[in-house]
């Protein structure tokens, strides 16, 4: 297990060296120039030049990836083009923002998509297991940049119950939670739905039946507790979803967390940036990732076994 | 195939000949300004209204329509080629090729989808071209993938070995033998991915990386017009309605296709 784990963190650094790589020398092949972006087309030469040589644009791209990268080693991430500040610095500012929304978004999804998918399962083909996926199959459907206006629309500017946009109490975090639940919620529908039916199936459930085993008993301890192992896999891999949803949600909501903080830098070409956010992001959803495949192998004995033999 | 089935894919057709004859059907031209006429809620002149530009939304939406959709399916079929070489070369040859490409494989697999195809669309400029390779590039991987496994199955089959034995070069073997064994396969799985493909080129869209104003996309009128969405909601909800109902009917289809895709599949 701990070897395991160790694999997994060590593939991480050619992996995010790999990453750097690609990213920078596209970035550089990029037509456009963060110089005249910065300063307008018709500043004198002289200034261009300075600034040229501030944010190092004036050397080579060999050059520049190395400098990037001992920069990197040195625990830095270099400044913003733009504001001058620390990317660092403004990711781990940041963070926390797109945390409290991620979290926001699993408080909302996890307890009903389970509840509602196992609803559908229990009573397969009745008119509220179709009525049930047939709304998740919508939500999969709708997109999050969308919903999150019609949410807006209805609850702050019609009903003023809510603040449009901005980072700040739960008041503000209420809305763009909501969105960024929506398909997630969706998506554990329609697994734990699957997963349910799946153990249903199974031989041991018929010998609970057949005991005569209370049937909330029979629900929670036989059926649910076997059908969940599926739906923390995905669980996992929704937070990838999550990560794709902030850029959209926290752009709407005006929401101050790395999603936005990308697509700020993507639109005005702040390379140190765009590097900063892949970077982060990368790591993230590598550190998520080895956590459920962690948890994973807490619940169920069965990939234990198999764990050990790696 | 199921009654929904059949409902969603009318519906499709429907809304691909909407597209496809937008310049005879929509009553105006999209991209005309007309200043004396900005923001007009939905009447008979303007079924949809008009957006602060005096535009026709109706218009606009058919327009918009016919380029979300054609990306969104030319860069099915793009993904759809490229996982196809990828994934025939990879599990016909197998060997360290093989663990090299499906290394790729995972890695793109395991990438955020819209994170990745925003990644890939800032490398070149924004427009139609960008958004239709950044999809594919997002969206190789699955096909690749799949046919991968096809390929390694059918490689010890009979007819395989038959076609060896006989002297075919191997390009022969590739394109004429195994491939027309996994077209079918691909183009299932183009189906039941064509709904994410509509919903990620809408994101990109939105994001301004999509084509470039005037030109019309579902995404990019959401994103344009989204700042008036309280003084006039006619020019946010049609576009949305329409990514959403699109989205719908290609999921609804794509549970039909899943259960022919199960059929159809084979696992090495």
């Amino acid at each position: 297990m701990k070897a395991y784990i160790l694999k997994k963190l060590l593939l991480l650094v050619p992996m995010l060296f790999g990453i750097t790589f690609i990213t920078f020398t596209f970035t550089k092949a990029l037509p456009g120039d963060p110089v005249y972006t910065l300063v307008g087309e018709r500043t004198s030469p002289e200034i261009i030049e300075k600034v040229r040589a501030r944010i190092g644009e004036d050397k080579g791209i060999l050059h520049q990836y190395f400098g990037y990268i001992s920069l990197l080693l040195k625990g830095e991430m270099g400044r913003s083009y733009y504001t001058n500040r620390d990317v660092m610095d403004d990711l781990i500012q940041k963070f926390p923002n797109t945390l409290r929304l991620a979290a926001g978004a699993m408080i909302i999804a996890t307890p009903f998509g389970v509840l509602l998918g196992f609803i559908c399962a229990i009573k397969k083909n009745s008119a509220s297991d179709k009525i049930i996926s047939g709304l998740s199959l919508t939500g999969l459907s709708v997109p999050v940049f969308w919903s999150g206006l019609v949410l807006m629309l209805l609850f702050s500017l019609k009903l003023n119950l809510l603040p449009p946009s901005g980072t700040g109490n739960i008041r503000y975090l209420i809305l763009p939670s909501i969105t960024l639940a929506l398909p997630a919620l969706a998506t554990l529908v329609r697994v734990t739905r699957v997963s349910v039916l799946d153990v249903l199936n199974m031989p041991f459930i018929r010998t609970a039946k057949s005991k005569g085993i209370r049937k909330t008993h029979l629900n929670s301890i036989h059926i649910l507790k076997n059908a969940l192992i599926p739906v923390i896999t995905v669980f996992g891999l929704e937070f990838g979803s999550y990560l794709n949803g902030a850029v959209l949600t926290e752009t709407i909501f005006g929401w101050d967390g790395i999603g936005r903080f990308a697509m700020e830098g993507i639109i005005k070409r702040d390379y140190p940036v765009i590097m900063g956010c892949i970077l982060a992001g990368t790591i993230i959803f590598v550190m998520i990732n080895l956590l459920v495949d962690i948890f994973y192998h807490v619940i169920d004995p069965r990939v234990r076994v198999h764990g050990t033999d790696r | 195939m199921g009654l929904t089935g059949k409902l969603a894919s009318g519906i499709l057709v429907f809304i691909f000949a909407l597209s496809v004859f937008s310049s005879f059907i929509s009553p105006h031209e999209p991209d005309m300004i007309n200043l004396d006429r900005i923001k007009q809620p939905p009447s008979t002149e303007h079924f949809l209204g008009t957006d602060n530009k005096g535009r026709d939304i109706f218009s606009r939406v058919l327009y918009g329509g016919k380029i979300s959709i054609s990306i969104s399916v030319l860069a099915a079929m793009l993904s759809m080629v490229l996982g196809l070489l990828i994934g025939m070369v990879s599990g016909y040859f197998g060997g360290k090729l093989d663990t090299a490409m499906m290394s790729a494989v995972d890695l793109v697999l395991a990438f955020p989808a819209l994170l990745l195809a925003i990644g890939v669309s800032v490398l070149f400029p924004p427009g139609i071209y960008t958004v239709m390779i950044a999809l594919a590039a997002a969206g190789w991987a699955s096909f690749a993938r799949l046919i991968r496994g096809h390929v390694m199955a059918l490689r010890e089959s009979a007819f395989i070995e038959s076609a060896r034995a006989v002297g075919c070069s191997t390009t022969r073997i590739l394109f004429v033998h195994l491939l027309p064994q996994c077209v079918p396969l691909a183009f299932i799985m183009a189906g039941l991915k064509l709904g994410g493909y509509i919903l990620t080129e809408a994101a990109l869209s939105f994001l301004g990386l999509g084509a470039q104003p005037p030109t019309a996309t579902w995404g990019s009128m959401i994103s344009a017009n989204r700042v008036f969405i309280n003084s006039a909601p006619w020019m946010v909800l049609p576009p949305g309605i329409m990514i959403a109902i699109t989205a719908l009917c290609f999921n609804l289809l794509g549970d039909d296709l899943r259960e022919i895709f199960d059929r159809v599949k084979i696992e090495p």
